[in-house]
Order: C-alpha cells, then structure tokens, then sequence
C-alpha cells in the first residue's frame, strides 16, 4: 500500500475521533484537513459526515472542499465517503431539494419509509448486489452498523446493498470513488475488514500524482 | 428490521466503572477503557456509560474517559449523566459519544428533548425513564436515579417524549431492576407501540427473560451485573437467542 497518508476532511460535520481510532487499530497513517491545502498530496481522502446534507454542503463549500473534489478524483485520486459522506457523493438528496450533490456517484438520495422505524438505527446486513475487487463479503456474517434516515436509491453499481423497509446502497464504489453508508468504525469487526479492505485498495490504486490541492 | 441489540451499561463514577453492593460500598470495576475493550470483544452491540456522579467538576475526566472510549470502541456508545443542556451533550459529542441520555433534565424541561434533537439529529437523544407500576396511573415515572415520584403517567410521557424528539427510549422497570426476576414484558409490550426504538433495563436474570424482553417489543436489552460478573456471557446469550430465531449479530 501507498505511503502516503490518509486524509481525513475535517468539517465539522463528522465524529473523527472514532475514524482515527479505528485507523489506529489498523495501523494506518491519517492526517486531518479543514482544508485542501492541508491533505495529503497523494492517497487516499475520507469524507465523513453526520447531520444535515445542506448544512454539511455548506462547510464543504467554506471550506473549499466543494470545487477541489471533484477535480481531485478526475486527476485519479481515491475518495472515500461514509454515511452522510457517502451521500454528498450523490446527485441530490431529498433532505436538501434545493441543493445538488458532488455527483461522483450515480443515485438520488431518499428519504426511509414509511412503514419503518426512522432514523434506521442498529446492525443490519449487506448482501452483494455486484462483485467488486476490493471488496470481499464482510466476515462475521456482514453485519454493520448504520445511523442514517435517507438513503442512496440502488443503481446498477452498488456494491452491497441493505434493507430497511426497502432496499437501499449500503457500499458503493465507481472508478476511485467508494462510499459507505454504514460506519465502518462503529460495526465491530466486520467494519474494520471493509474499511481497511477499502483503504488498501485505494492506497495501491494511487496513482503517484504531485497534484497541488487548489 | 435491524438486528436486535444487546447493551451492557457501565456505571462510572469519577472516571472509573462502579459496582454498586448496597448504596453506599461501590466496588471498582476499572477503567472505562477496559471495560469498552473487554465488552466490544464478547460481541456487545452497544455500550451504556451512565455518569452516577456528574458534576461541573467532574467535567474534564468525563471528556477524557468518554475520548479514549470513542478511540478504542468499535461499537457504538451512549454517555447519560448530568446531561442538562446543549452545551453538556455537545461536549460528550465532541468528545467521540454515539449518543447522549437525558433523565431528569427532560422531565423538568422537556424541550430539551426537542433542543437536543434539532442540534444533533434526534438519534443522538437517548431518552431514560425510570418507572413504577401504580394502581392510579399504570406505570409512574420517577425522577432523580428513581428516588423522586413524579405526576406523570409512563405511558403519556414516553409519547410526549416521542413527539419532543427522542430518538430511543431506555425504559427502566424499578420494580424488577435488581430483582432477576425478569423484565416486565406487560410494559414492554405497551412501549413497544412508540415509533422509536426501545431498550428494555430491569430485571435481567436468565437467558429466557432477554428472549421474552424482544419478543414483547423491545429492540434491545440492557442488563448490568449479569453481563459484569460474568453470570451469562454475551456469546453464551448471543448463541441462545439466535437459536430461539432471534435476529442478532453473531
């Protein structure tokens, strides 16, 4: 895998104590950026992310995470979302009609329900909606842990799925771009396979770009 | 459905896990840290870390035991204890808690609840109720670790606690909390109506009264002494629970 460190966005908008931890346990080198200027010049880049789509769009925009983003993954670099990360990478979100997603990610982002508990808040299981390299059957039966009330409608290219009243894309991955609605860092086990699974594919596929962060 | 939950709770007082044998002799159980890891290992789903002695000047050791659990925890945690405000369940947030628990505070200003639910999104509001059963009002709910009866009928409040923004109910039986006895499933089965997911607490004796807990409505079971002294491991419970249909991560 890559040397180069993991950048962690940090927004304000996201619990990293328990991703750092987790990346601890791994044995992986992560640095936090409130900033573009501040991540790494390669590897991989996670986008966390709890609360409100539009007030997390907002910080990524003040932040000016918003505009480098999408540049930085057509220059090849690996992005990483995870729950409400994984839904800024989408095309829109019913929570925040008015706003647009990254669009990295194919899908429109919906609300749960109705005819079950919301938000959708414990462990459920994934099951493969398509194989990927990357991204093995989890073990311990693929239980993880998801805290999350809308949720990225399937498409062709979702990895695995979920189910809560309906089916929706628990693990989604197009090109370098990968994005989980579970918390990996939250789901036992399981969740340290996919996430470090995740991260050393991600940090092999890095290309070794000098890419200034602007 | 997501799987059912089972949740160990830990009461901590000045940083470190307590036992309490009577009220007064508390036995220390440890480091929350070590408690975290040893529990994340046997397969909890959750943890419970209730603070028996929160205080303003506890403040600081909270936030740093509450820090080192969040780094070393791969399950997500609950803090409750003292939570009276934003700015005291913000802190617990920042600090790496999954979720605050409210008692007291809610009951004497409920719109906290509501307050809470706004600035974090309600599944980060973990509402307790401590009740009774009581021959005027069903089940009663009481304040203050159960020590202060209140007007409130358990039933109005867990909705109104609902409508407020709560995002989970823990719901304490005091009439079976320590007895063993197994947890009282008439009340499980009224709560179970609620929209939000429900922790049944009181009672836990046998691998039977956990089966009977979820299958009268509850989405998770929380025990303390059981699970601490090692009475009824989590695997042993996990294995006969699934063995009885139950959905459980095994």
């Amino acid at each position: 895998m890559s040397s180069a460190p993991i950048t962690l966005i940090d927004y304000d908008a996201g619990n990293l104590a328990s991703l750092e931890g987790a990346l601890d346990r791994l044995g992986l080198v992560y640095q936090r950026a409130a900033t573009p200027d501040q991540a790494a010049l390669s590897g991989p880049i996670v986008l966390p992310g709890v609360g409100h789509f539009e007030a997390a769009q907002r910080s990524l925009r003040e932040r000016g995470w918003w505009r480098v983003l999408p540049t930085l993954v057509a220059e090849g670099r690996p992005l990483l979302g995870i729950c409400l990360g994984l839904q800024l990478l989408a095309e829109g979100s019913e929570e925040a009609p008015k706003a647009t997603g990254l669009g990295l990610i194919p899908g429109i982002v919906r609300r749960l329900g109705p005819g079950v508990k919301v938000p959708h808040m414990g462990w459920s299981q994934v099951r493969q909606h398509r194989p990927h390299p990357a991204l093995p059957d989890p073990p311990h039966g693929g239980w993880l842990y998801f805290v999350h009330s809308y949720a990225l409608e399937p498409t062709a290219e979702t990895i695995f799925l979920a189910d809560h009243g309906r089916p929706f894309s628990a693990i989604e991955a197009r090109g370098t771009v990968m994005g989980f609605q579970p918390h990996p860092e939250k789901s036992g086990p399981a969740g340290l396979f996919l996430l470090k699974s995740a991260l050393a594919w991600m940090g092999s596929a890095t290309p070794d770009l000098e890419v200034p962060c602007n | 459905m997501p799987a059912k939950r089972i949740i160990p709770c830990l009461d901590v007082k000045n940083g470190r896990v307590v036992k309490g044998i009577q009220f007064k002799q508390l036995r220390d159980l440890g480091h929350p840290v070590e408690l975290a890891r040893r529990y994340d290992a046997e397969g909890a789903d959750e943890l419970v870390f209730l603070d028996i002695a929160a205080s303003l000047e506890n403040r600081g050791t909270r936030e740093a035991w509450v820090r080192e659990v969040a780094r070393e925890l791969s399950i997500p945690f609950t803090v409750g204890g003292g939570v009276s405000s934003v700015a005291d369940a913000r802190s617990l947030l920042r600090a790496g808690a999954d979720k605050v628990g409210i008692n007291t505070a809610a009951s004497l200003r409920p719109a906290l609840v509501t307050e809470l639910a706004d600035a974090f999104g309600r599944q980060c509001v973990v509402a307790a109720v401590d009740v009774k059963r009581d021959a005027a009002l069903g089940w009663r709910v009481y304040l203050k670790g159960g020590t202060e009866p209140t007007d409130r009928s358990a039933m109005d409040w867990l909705w109104e606690l609902t409508d407020l923004g709560a995002g989970e109910i823990l719901l304490t039986s005091m009439d079976r909390d320590g007895t063993g006895d197994g947890f009282d499933v008439q009340l499980l089965e009224k709560a179970a109506a609620l929209p939000i997911p429900l922790i049944a607490s009181g009672g836990a004796g046998l691998e039977i009264h956990f089966l009977e807990a979820l299958e009268h409505g509850a989405d998770a079971v929380l025990a303390a002494t059981l699970f601490h002294e090692g009475i009824l491991p989590i695997p042993r419970l996990k294995a006969y629970l699934a063995q009885n249909d139950i959905s459980i991560r095994i």
